[in-house]
């Protein structure tokens, strides 16, 4: 799950936790501030009621009567005097019921003991517990309007902060791991953004990437140098057996002896070459700005391969449109790329076989040459090695050293091209280049 | 023919000069760049074989100097650096040719040839190969004034036996020199094998060609 979406649901979910404890707590709580506010209310009354009966005198009320009452008209609130006998003089106030014309209400009722001539009267304040519930449910859904009002808010807030929080990180993991192709020539530039933690993470990984390209620049440089300081000895091997060769001194059987020597020579100059060659592709040395026909270098690549594949009678079918041009490539890398595959398919063809070159084009998608042979195909347990340097599949009786297919490879990855190999044991091998739509040119016809 | 070996490799330089030395060349080696600035105040040289990995200067700028000290003399450049801009600099520069390490001596002395023949002019450039003629500046052999038609590879490899006749010559010496700097893990394979037996096919049908002779196990030689 995304981290933003994770965010999300977490802030949503405690949210609502927090809204369906609130909708549970509310009558509690609107309750007690109203049973708190009807305990107030009373008291205030009470003193009203007491300043009246101080400024009138008590005998205004009573008028001769020994009790004293009055109620509104819905008998919502109700005040009444009696005479009282007993002791206690401590203010109450509680719940209970009373009886008014025969109605029977239920009163949150205050009783003050009052002192007046030498006499007691019990004085009490009494307010209906159904209009305190009136107020209670009104109150209750104003609390809910507003509390999902602000919850609603403060959830839109968050996700759009989250969402702004954590876009540093989707760039990082873009430019730093998923754009940076191999092998990460281009210098990275940090992410910027205010979160520390993202800073560690992007420095972090530009360090890697650094180490990495400074692996690989060292791997290129090595075997580069190596390859270099080889050829000069090679150079006074080969000379010194040519000399050798041609000394009048020596039979025709020791010149022969000579043989294994030179073969030996041979294969090393040939592995020393293929490195370099792959060594200075992968070190830029080459421009691409050529803008190249692949039916046209394809047919040059058959016609230099032509006496190989009258050796072995192996038919080449060309079936690419000539209309199609690359652009932005390397001619010769691509002659090479073409010619090597080419001529494993005549290397690994069978007698009167045939070699089939077709291209593919949907518009606007990636252009795909496919070239497939009928040959003696490669194991499915060696197709994912056969681009990897020094390998080759074990059926092959021709001496080859696994470097053109690796050869092939570099190039491919050198132009961004996408190259994979498609193989049936005893059938043959297909391999397909896709090329980007973005080099293709279709020439006006 | 005087040649200079500007060559830090002693045992390069040597094998090189006792290569051109059965070929009747006369060789001076010079380890270094003044080394060889002060052989050629003194002498002067037809060839001068110059390796651009000196010790003391680098190959390019000594071409660039010595091309004032010995302005008549034929330029081949031996590098065991490939790239194709330091051969576009050297070609440049005034370079006749230019060749990688390691490079096979025949293809060295075939380089030496050409330059020699396209420097003298039309000097005896049909040489006679059993009863066929063979016009190297036209590239053309012919059968009693008929021409025989060769491929361009064919004519190569007939071309390149010929100068170097008498020798016996591998099938790697003959590939590398029709496929050259070519990078083709299999040019060393016996597809050699089959312009040999075009070539022999085609010109037998007007003269025997027992001159080219076959070498079990070796390659080929144009014994004459």
């Amino acid at each position: 799950m995304k981290l933003l979406t994770k965010l999300t649901l977490f802030i949503t979910l405690s949210k609502l936790l927090i809204v369906v404890l609130f909708v549970f707590a509310l009558p509690m709580l609107v309750g007690r501030v109203s049973f708190q506010y009807t305990n107030y209310y009373l008291t205030q009354q009470k003193k009203k009621v007491l300043d009246v009966i101080q400024r009138n005198g008590l005998e205004y009320y009573l008028q001769g009567d020994s009790t004293y009452g009055s109620y509104t008209m819905l008998k919502e609130e109700y005040i009444s005097l009696s005479p009282r006998i007993d002791g206690f003089s401590k203010d109450t106030i509680e719940t209970s019921q009373r009886i008014i014309e025969n109605d029977t209400f239920n009163y949150r009722v205050l009783t003050h003991v009052l002192n007046s001539d030498s006499r007691k009267y019990l004085l009490e304040i009494g307010k209906t517990t159904a209009t305190i519930g009136e107020y209670n449910s009104l109150l209750q859904r104003f609390t809910l309007y507003a509390l999902i009002g602000l919850i609603l808010l403060s959830i839109l807030v968050d996700l759009l902060y989250t969402n702004i929080l954590i876009r540093p990180l989707g760039k990082i993991v873009r430019t730093k791991l998923r754009d940076s192709k191999f092998p990460f020539k281009e210098s990275l530039v940090p992410v910027e953004t205010s979160t520390t933690d993202f800073k560690f993470l992007d420095r972090s990984l530009i360090d890697l990437m650094e180490k990495i390209h400074e692996a690989f620049a060292k791997e290129r440089e090595f075997t580069s140098n190596a390859s270099h300081e080889l050829l000069t000895p090679i150079s006074i091997l080969q000379n010194n057996i040519e000399n050798l060769m041609m000394d009048e001194s020596l039979s025709e059987q020791q010149q022969e002896k000579l043989m294994p020597m030179i073969n030996t020579l041979n294969r090393l100059k040939k592995i020393v070459h293929s490195l370099l060659y792959i060594s200075r592709i992968e070190n830029d040395q080459f421009v691409k700005k050529d803008v190249v026909s692949i039916h046209d270098l394809l047919l040059e690549v058959s016609e230099e391969l032509s006496s190989r594949m009258e050796m072995k009678d192996v038919q080449f079918v060309l079936e690419v449109s000539s209309g199609v041009m690359i652009t932005d490539v390397n001619r010769d890398l691509l002659f090479q790329l073409c010619y090597n595959l080419v001529n494993n398919a005549i290397k690994y063809n069978k007698e009167h076989g045939t070699i089939t070159v077709k291209d593919h084009q949907a518009h606007g998608q990636p252009y795909t040459i496919i070239i497939s042979d009928t040959g003696v195909g490669v194991a499915a347990g060696e197709i994912s090695t056969v681009f990897n340097r020094f390998k080759k599949t074990g059926k092959s009786k021709s001496e080859g050293f696994g470097l053109g297919l690796s050869i092939v490879k570099s190039i491919a990855v050198y132009h961004g091209f996408e190259i994979s190999l498609a193989s049936q044991l005893g059938e043959g091998t297909t391999v397909s280049i896709v090329i980007p739509a973005s080099f293709i040119k279709n020439k006006i016809l | 023919m005087k040649v200079l070996i500007v060559e830090d490799e002693k045992a390069l330089a040597k094998e090189v000069c006792k290569f051109l030395e059965k070929g009747f060349y006369l060789c001076d080696i010079a380890g270094t760049a003044t080394d060889a600035t002060d052989l050629m105040e003194v002498n002067q040289y037809d060839f001068i074989l110059l390796d651009l990995g000196l010790p003391d200067k680098d190959g390019l700028l000594l071409l660039d100097d010595t091309k004032k000290l010995c302005p008549d003399a034929s330029y081949i450049i031996l590098t065991a650096r490939g790239d194709l801009e330091d051969r576009i600099k050297g070609l440049d520069l005034g370079a006749d040719d230019y060749l990688a390490k390691p490079f096979s001596l025949l293809e060295l002395q075939s380089r030496m040839q050409a330059i020699t023949r396209r420097k003298s002019g039309n000097n005896d450039p049909v040489i006679e190969l059993g009863e066929f003629n063979v016009d190297l500046n036209k590239r053309a052999i012919k059968h009693q004034s008929k021409e025989v038609d060769l491929s361009r590879k064919e004519f190569d490899l007939l071309s390149y036996m010929l100068l170097h006749k008498n020798r016996p010559l591998t099938r790697f010496q003959l590939s590398e020199h029709i496929w050259g700097n070519f990078n083709d893990e299999d040019y060393d394979s016996n597809y050699i094998d089959v312009h040999i037996k075009n070539i022999r096919k085609k010109l037998s049908a007007y003269a025997p060609v027992e001159w080219l002779q076959t070498l079990r196990g070796i390659g080929y030689k144009i014994k004459l």
